[in-house]
């Protein structure tokens, strides 16, 4: 099983639509994808419509007192099942920490399914904590979406510094692409274009501001799904293809 | 730990058509329809329908499914799917992509392969039950087939010009309407909401759980026989009835298993064609020798001749079919480091298999084959004369097999008793040539006499005949495997082979030396006095 994490620092970037996307272009794929919602705002489990409940909460499932099988859920996406959110997940550092060896939990919670499933996408919350090391140590690939602004370039190289540093014993792979990127705003534009491209831990794909994004909400399905001509659509698709890439699935 | 989701299948009464189910759907649950979907598939199966005998029905799709198998399992298992090259039609379990399906396929068609049973144009509506939040909970496909053909019986590719008078059933050319299907598959994690609809269809709308699928009713609504081949005979025989008359009977059962194996025979679909052939051919042989009393002597020695000569021409691709099928437990008798120096035999094998391949379609779309073959056909069917000279003819069939039945007993008593370490192996192949007349006797008129009595001696005397057979096919192996010596010295990594062909034959003699030594065991209980008086007792004229 490869594993995906959406990931940055901040909020609002479009972490859970890349995750969602991915997810589903992953099980359109032949894949037999899992997508984790690791947020405790559970976005991922309300776009699939599924209730952001965990029974026994974050807490019983890192310590592994809980079946994993028995909190999955099937989508209306075929292939992809969904391991929902919870808002007990806002205490999951607590939680690591006392489980003991915090950051290998999450990989020992993902263990028993393992077989199971191609591939696992986690969407993960905005912050740096236990939880978001236990990630990295997981995590094949680090997906991270970037908003164009005059800080870009510093919060990504914050990120690959700590990444690549000595606090994450197993490293993954980064992958970072622009999101939300509106070409009618010449800030945006000057940064996409200013943004090394030579470079490849950054995507040559990057996803536009566009209306079918914002409606996912509404309508409660991944853009790939409900407006897979659209230019998200195609944007998130081209996205998939430098993933699947980078994994080699 | 299962993460698929349970699946059911059911197949809606006649007379209701898909629309309707859908509107019934519709008006007790809420549900989503999706864009209907038409393609074609064809259902596949071995010859003797295994599958559908297992309870499993293997789909492959056409247009833009094509090249994909779609295997549907006994009620709850979800259903397993695996890629094939697009052009393919036909598989042995060895052409099948390792995986899930082909691991549960393997065993029940084991030798046999898949072939095309009847292709359907399939219409799929998929619907999807919905929970309060718009959540799907349930998946369902309400499939409309229609039955558009059976594939031909005869490959194109089989030189059956010869075959002149043979019954081809009457096909229907199609299409036929089907009852509609509903698949239902759960969701993970969203048990209750499939419980509830599978009794809502079994309840309300009256629904029967199937996962045989419709393919036995597509074949027959075409014409097609959905038993498939059969290598049992199953006649209705009285007691009473005149010997050349019953003999008859299943002497054209025998030829119809014979004409039903010779396409498959020629275009060499799987093995087992060659196989049954010549079981039929020898079974019928059996009859003709058994009942010798009941036909007129001058034709029974020629078509006894004609099928003799079938039997013959068939013999060298059923022997190498037996060399190459058992191949992996032959190798398994050579030491592991010396293995892979077998390669060549194997080859050699199978070239050899080949050119008999091409020699045995030769001979059976010959015209000599046409003469045999039409000529006993016209003798089964045809007035067989006057009794002068058939004194058993009009004998009760029940008196003729049960004194046949007897005689070879104990001519197998007498055969056997005289077998000690010293006689020649030869007399182990007699006495077990007698032992496979007995076995059919029993097998083909044995209906006659209660199955309580008949059944047990059938196995008594499989056990004699599986120790008689270990000898001979050791016998058998060794010479032919001996046969290879002189070819195999002339390939490259020959004389490799040849050193490690050695030692399989050593091993090979010493598994029919230990035969050898079975056998009395094997014997006694068969020739065991209880036995005789039973055997006595029971094969006497029926009351």
């Amino acid at each position: 099983m490869k594993i995906v994490a959406t990931y940055n620092i901040k909020g609002g970037v479009g972490k859970t639509s890349a995750a969602v996307n991915v997810a589903a272009l992953g099980a359109e794929s032949g894949l037999r994808t899992l997508l984790w919602d690791l947020d405790p705002q559970g976005s991922a489990s309300y776009l699939f419509r599924v209730k952001p409940k965990v029974k026994g909460g974050g807490r019983k499932l890192v310590r592994g007192r809980t079946e994993i099988v028995d909190l999955l859920r099937g989508s209306d996406v075929e292939g992809l099942d969904l391991l929902p959110a919870d808002f007990s997940y806002r205490h999951m550092d607590l939680a690591l920490d006392e489980a003991g060896k915090p950051t290998r939990r999450l990989g020992k919670v993902l263990a028993p399914i393992e077989q199971h499933y191609d591939l696992a996408v986690l969407d993960c919350p905005p912050s740096i904590s236990l939880v978001t090391e236990s990630v990295f140590d997981v995590t094949d690939l680090l997906l991270v979406p970037l908003i164009p602004s005059t800080l870009t370039m510093r919060t990504y190289e914050q990120l690959d510094g700590f990444v690549s540093g000595d606090e994450v014993a197993h490293p993954p792979a980064v992958l970072a692409f622009f999101s939300m990127v509106d070409g009618r705003k010449r800030l945006h534009r000057q940064v996409v274009e200013s943004f090394p491209r030579d470079r490849d831990d950054v995507a040559r794909t990057a996803i536009p501001a566009a209306t079918e994004v914002e409606l996912m909400g509404l309508r409660r399905r991944p853009v790939v799904v409900d407006a897979p001509h659209s230019r998200a659509g195609r944007a998130y698709r081209d996205l998939w293809g430098e993933v699947r890439q980078r994994l080699g699935v | 730990m299962s993460l698929t989701a349970p699946t059911r299948s059911y197949v809606a009464p006649a007379g209701v058509d898909a629309a309707a189910l859908v509107a019934a759907l519709a008006e007790r649950l809420d549900v989503a329809a999706d864009q209907p979907t038409t393609g074609e598939a064809t259902v596949l199966d071995t010859a003797d329908r295994r599958l559908r005998d297992a309870g499993l029905e293997l789909r492959l799709g056409t247009g833009r499914s094509a090249g994909r198998l779609t295997l549907r399992d006994h009620p709850g298992a979800p259903p397993l799917a695996a890629e094939v090259p697009p052009e393919a039609t036909r598989f042995l379990a060895p052409d099948l992509p390792a995986g899930p399906l082909r691991d549960r396929l393997a065993p029940v068609i084991e030798d046999r392969a898949l072939l095309p049973l009847v292709r359907l144009r399939v219409e799929v509506r998929p619907l999807r039950v919905l929970d309060d939040e718009g959540k799907t909970v349930v998946r369902v496909a309400v499939a409309t087939s229609t039955a558009l053909g059976l594939p031909p019986s005869v490959p194109d590719t089989a030189p059956l010009a010869a075959m002149g008078p043979l019954d081809e059933p009457e096909h229907s050319d199609g299409p036929v309407d089907m009852r509609p299907e509903l698949d239902v598959a759960g969701v993970l994690g969203y048990p209750k909401p499939l419980a509830r609809l599978t009794t809502l269809l079994a309840d309300d709308l009256a629904l029967s759980e199937s996962n045989a699928g419709l393919a036995d009713e597509a074949v027959a609504a075409l014409g097609g026989d959905p038993r498939g081949l059969r290598s049992k005979v199953e006649v209705h025989l009285h007691p009473a009835e005149r010997a050349d008359e019953a003999a008859v009977t299943v002497l054209t059962e025998l030829a119809g298993m014979v004409e039903a194996n010779l396409p498959g025979a020629l275009a060499d679909l799987d093995t087992e064609f060659v196989h049954d052939l010549r079981v039929a051919v020898r079974r019928s042989r059996s009859v003709l020798r058994e009942m010798k009393a009941t036909f007129p002597p001058e034709p029974l020695a020629r078509h006894r001749e004609g099928l003799k000569w079938i039997q013959t021409v068939t013999g060298d691709v059923r022997d190498l079919d037996v060399q190459l099928l058992d191949w992996d437990g032959l190798a398994e008798r050579v030491a592991p480091d010396r293995r892979a120096a077998m390669a060549p035999v194997r080859t050699l094998l199978a070239e050899r298999r080949g050119a008999a391949l091409t020699q045995l379609r030769r001979d059976l779309g010959s015209d000599r084959f046409n003469d045999v073959w039409v000529g006993y056909r016209l003798f089964l069917a045809g007035d067989l004369g006057p009794e002068d000279d058939r004194p058993a003819a009009a004998t009760p069939i029940g008196k003729v097999a049960g004194r046949r039945i007897r005689k070879v007993y104990d001519r197998m008593l007498a055969m056997g008793g005289a077998i000690d370490d010293a006689s020649p192996p030869e007399a182990l192949h007699e006495l077990r040539k007698r032992g496979k007349e007995l076995r059919y006797l029993l097998e083909l008129f044995g209906v006659l006499w209660p199955a309580d009595v008949v059944k047990p001696m059938v196995k008594t005397l499989k056990r004699l005949q599986d120790v008689l057979g270990l000898h001979q096919d050791r016998a058998v192996q060794i010479a032919h495997l001996g046969s290879l010596a002189p070819d195999l010295a002339v390939v490259p990594d020959g004389p490799d082979a040849l050193l490690s062909l050695g030692a399989l034959i050593d091993r090979l003699a010493a598994e029919q030396h230990e035969a050898r030594a079975d056998f009395a065991e094997r014997f006694a209980a068969f020739a065991a006095k209880d036995q005789q008086r039973l055997v006595h007792r029971t094969f006497r004229m029926p009351a």
